[in-house]
């Protein structure tokens, strides 16, 4: 009775969700249209060409100090700066990928694990424990954090946007635990999205083929008054289902309508004040149990401001709720001493407040402090099911936080940034996470950096308040049966992780860029299941309850290279390897021989060609080798380790660019095999994923 | 099922054709490139930044607005200039490789390349009357009369006043009300 994987087989299949999920997006869908009606005709005659030489010559200072600039150009060398293992996916590498998701997107960054599941699950990760339940990686959308508290981890099937709108993402592998707080253990990924007044007019997407059988989005952005922009946008996504192993159809279709504005204003000019917010629905279905629905929305306000010596402030708050309902496919009685279960959806309401405060300034000509504060209030019931249960039901947490850091010159370009945060958290109280960065400025074009970071991952309600019920009925004395099957503990501590990382990144000629880190990291407290001794009367070991048991390093290396050989051909390449040497504590034992968490593999490499070509026409292809995975089939499969095996596979794209706002493409994915595996232990249900080809349209940026 | 879905998507495919055609009366407001903007910001410098005569250039001799090092500008800087005076010279880009080929100069930007010898080269420059600006994103910047610090998306300018007046720059209110003054601490 695999619960663990449930989790990530997020759910189900009625129609009736299906159309739920499609009418909200029809409904969009239509505002957006008499949106772009109505205030198309207004805002027309009020689009500007870039300006010329000559407009610019004619404006103040002032005003010339209010113009924004394109950022592109000068990604390479912000990145110089950065003293980490960053990887920035831009706005143009998402448009050429042909990706129609968020996941899709995340391959791109050469430091992270991306494995598909099914049509709508994923697992991801970076440095390792990509397992099921993955629970070390941070994910921010615009500064919300959307990692669930339920287990620690991201549910992807629910994260997503129009693409279009992104501006970059940021994925950090290591730790950022500094500034971010807990969960950024292995490492951060940002998602930033476009001021509203970057996307000003119209933008449509159509897009359908056998696997991404619809898609469709569109986005209206128009000037309210001076200095407000405003941007609203729909998307509706339909995936067809994959195949099972057995070779039978997985019936895990998937159907997300979604919705969202952002208001970006400057009240005056060192004030500005974004407001945005999103809401989903998602129908969903789950290979052999049912259909899954899940929901939510968000809204978010933060104001900046700068003063005039250069400080800037800034102050967020936001609100989100998620909710999701999980089928449980039934499980019949076996008399006499099974009770079975009968077919139950776990119900999962979650209610987020965050507020969050952050000040930076410059202290003499040596010192750059920032420091901040934190608060975030989470309110979570879960239904209580025979089949699976948390206690309490309903839990309210609290947690404070604040951090500060100073960024010093040592030398001429020599820096060091040493800071802490601490938390504060309802499970295990007062938790810091201090780290100290070293960053050597070689060149301009030259940076060597050295990091020891210290972060943790707080107990989630999985590892505290899980009760899964077994079932058993119990025997005539003096036999006694096991209650409860799996559990958690109200002794589950945070799993720490203390991490050494060295980098050096360096632009080689105007040509090449090319970046190396290092690492080695050192866990302690990782969660470990272990199993009640059975004696001749308790002949099950269950209860499984979670502890802290496992410990151990890993090490690895990221590499990664761009190339730009013509001017209309780019090559990139990236090497990931990862060792991973976790066991159970001295004295001590799991029931999954320490396998369970560490379902990754140990190379990848990805080799990217992005091509120019004449007449508006852009070639892009990406090849990816994934190693094999040695990955166990959770708690209760003991120490069984199945393999996923390593494979190659393709995506590519053809582009053309009919006019300046119109491009049409072609777009294959996965072409190399019809159907090929990359996450689950070997089971006639385990999912296959298949190719797939898809058309696409667009009209503007 | 199968037919409402099909239902759905016709009607939401016709609406997409219908905004294709409504987009048409449509364009995007596009940003100004980078270093354009910075180019017309040195040129603003030529206008607002008051030399000591003798630092002017002779006759009809041009106004030299220099870049030292990696140029970064591309054709804007030229572009900006084209025609243009300042003080009643007209304004020319001179491209230097080093510091000491700097010679009848009054404006000069030095490029992010010429960081790592930026002290050599305010050393070379000192007492002479030549106004100083970079774009290089360090707070190594000590001496540097102007920077435009990019922040977020926009320019913003920091002055050095303690730098232009050892080199009897006077800056106009124009440029400096807008600006960020700091000093050189040293």
């Amino acid at each position: 009775m695999p619960v663990a994987r449930n989790w990530r087989l997020f759910l189900m299949n009625d129609g009736a969700g299906s159309t739920r999920a499609r009418r909200s997006a029809a409904f969009l869908l239509t505002c957006a249209l008499l949106g772009a009606m109505g205030s198309g005709r207004a805002s027309a005659g009020a689009q500007v060409d870039p300006p010329t030489a000559g407009d610019l010559k004619r404006l103040s200072i002032e005003d010339l100090m209010n113009l924004d600039v394109t950022s592109v150009a000068k990604e390479p060398q912000r990145l110089l700066q950065a003293a980490a293992a960053i990887q920035v996916i831009t706005a143009g590498d998402i448009r050429r990928s042909g990706a129609s998701s968020i996941p899709e997107v995340l391959r791109l960054a050469d430091n992270l694990q991306v494995a598909q599941i099914n049509a709508h699950d994923w697992a991801i990760s970076a440095r390792g424990f990509n397992a099921n339940l993955a629970n070390k990686l941070l994910v921010l959308v615009d500064g919300r954090a959307v990692y669930t508290p339920l287990y620690g981890g991201v549910l992807w099937n629910v994260q997503d946007c129009l693409l279009a709108d992104i501006e970059r993402i940021e994925v950090i592998s290591g730790p950022g635990g500094t500034l971010w707080g807990a969960n950024a253990v292995n490492g951060v990924i940002n998602i930033i999205t476009r001021a509203a007044q970057d996307t000003q007019g119209l933008y449509a997407l159509a897009a359908g083929g056998n696997e991404l059988q619809e898609q469709a989005g569109i986005r209206f952005g128009t000037t309210l008054a001076p200095g407000v922009y405003f941007r609203a946008y729909g998307k509706y996504t339909g995936l067809d289902r994959e195949v099972t192993t057995a070779g039978t159809s997985a019936d895990d279709s998937w159907h997300v309508g979604r919705g969202g504005f952002r208001l970006d204003s400057e009240p005056s000019a060192p004030n500005r004040l974004t407001v945005q917010g999103d809401f989903y629905s998602v129908a969903e279905d789950v290979v052999a149990t049912g259909g899954a629905s899940l929901s939510g929305g968000n809204i978010l306000g933060r104001w900046t401001h700068e003063t005039p010596g250069g400080a800037s402030m800034s102050l967020q708050i936001y609100y989100d709720h998620t909710y999701l309902s999980q089928p449980f496919a039934a499980s019949p009685a076996a008399p006499p001493f099974f009770s079975g279960f009968p077919a139950a959806s776990l119900k999962d309401d979650l209610d987020t407040y965050d507020l969050d405060f952050q000040y930076h300034f410059a202290w003499g000509t040596r010192h750059k402090l920032t420091w901040g504060l934190g608060y975030r209030a989470t309110r979570e019931s879960d239904e209580d099911l025979s089949i699976v249960r948390f206690t309490p039901t309903a839990l309210n947490q609290s947690l404070y936080s604040a951090f500060a850091q100073d960024e010093i010159m040592l030398a001429r370009s020599v820096y060091l940034t040493v800071g802490s945060k601490l938390e504060h958290n309802d499970y295990t109280g007062v938790e810091f996470e201090p780290s100290a960065r070293l960053q050597w400025n070689l060149q301009s074009t030259q940076l060597l950096w050295g990091a020891i970071s210290r972060a943790v991952r707080t107990p989630s309600r999985y590892d505290r308040d899980l009760l899964v019920p077994s079932g058993l009925i119990n025997p005539p004395p003096p036999f006694q049966f096991p209650t409860t099957y799996l559990k958690g503990s109200p002794d589950f501590v945070s799993e720490t992780l203390l991490a050494y990382e060295v980098g050096y990144r360096a632009a080689i000629g105007p040509k090449l860029a090319a970046s190396v880190s290092a690492f080695y990291n050192d866990y302690h407290h990782v969660r470990s299941t272990t199993a009640t001794p059975t004696t001749a009367v308790y002949v099950f070991p269950y209860p499984i309850f979670f502890q802290n048991n496992l410990e151990g390093e890993t090490h690895g290396l990221e590499i990664s290279a761009s190339y730009q050989m013509l001017e209309w051909w780019r090559l990139h390449a990236g090497y990931d390897l990862l060792q991973e040497h976790i066991g159970v504590r001295p004295g001590e034992v799991d029931a999954t021989g320490a396998t369970n968490e560490t379902a990754d593999p140990q190379q990848q490499v990805a080799l990217r060609s992005s091509m120019d070509l004449s007449g508006g026409m852009t070639l892009d292809a990406a090849l990816r080798w994934v190693d094999a995975l040695h990955i166990n089939n959770g708690p209760a499969g003991g120490p069984v380790v199945g393999i996923v095996p390593s494979y190659f596979e393709l995506d590519s794209g053809i582009a053309w660019h009919a006019t300046r706002s119109l491009e049409l493409s072609l777009m294959g994915r996965n072409l190399l095999h019809a159907y090929h595996t990359e996450y689950g232990f070997p089971s006639p249900t385990r999912e296959q994923i298949g190719r797939s080809l898809f058309a696409r349209i667009t009209w503007g940026y | 099922m199968g037919l409402l879905r099909n239902i759905a998507t016709r009607r939401l495919w016709r609406r997409l054709a219908l905004l294709l055609i409504a987009g048409g009366l449509l364009g995007a407001a596009q940003p100004v490139s980078e270093y354009q903007l910075k180019a017309v910001f040195l040129f603003n410098f030529a206008q607002f930044v008051e030399w000591p005569p003798a630092a002017l250039p002779r006759e009809s001799a041009p106004f030299v607005i220099g870049v030292l090092g990696k140029d970064p500008f591309g054709a804007a800087l030229d572009e900006v200039v084209r025609g243009e005076t300042a003080n009643g010279h007209p304004l020319e880009v001179v491209r230097y490789h080093n510091v000491g080929e700097v010679r009848d100069c009054q404006i000069l930007f030095i490029a992010a390349s010429e960081l790592p010898q930026l002290e050599g080269i305010l050393a070379a420059l000192r007492g002479r009357s030549i106004l100083t600006v970079t774009d290089a994103d360090s707070p190594a910047l000590h001496g540097v009369m102007i920077a435009l610090v990019r922040q977020e998306k926009r320019i913003r300018l920091r002055i050095d006043l303690q730098a232009t007046k050892a080199s009897n720059l006077t800056i106009s209110s124009k440029l400096l009300r807008p600006a960020e003054i700091v000093g050189s601490g040293s």
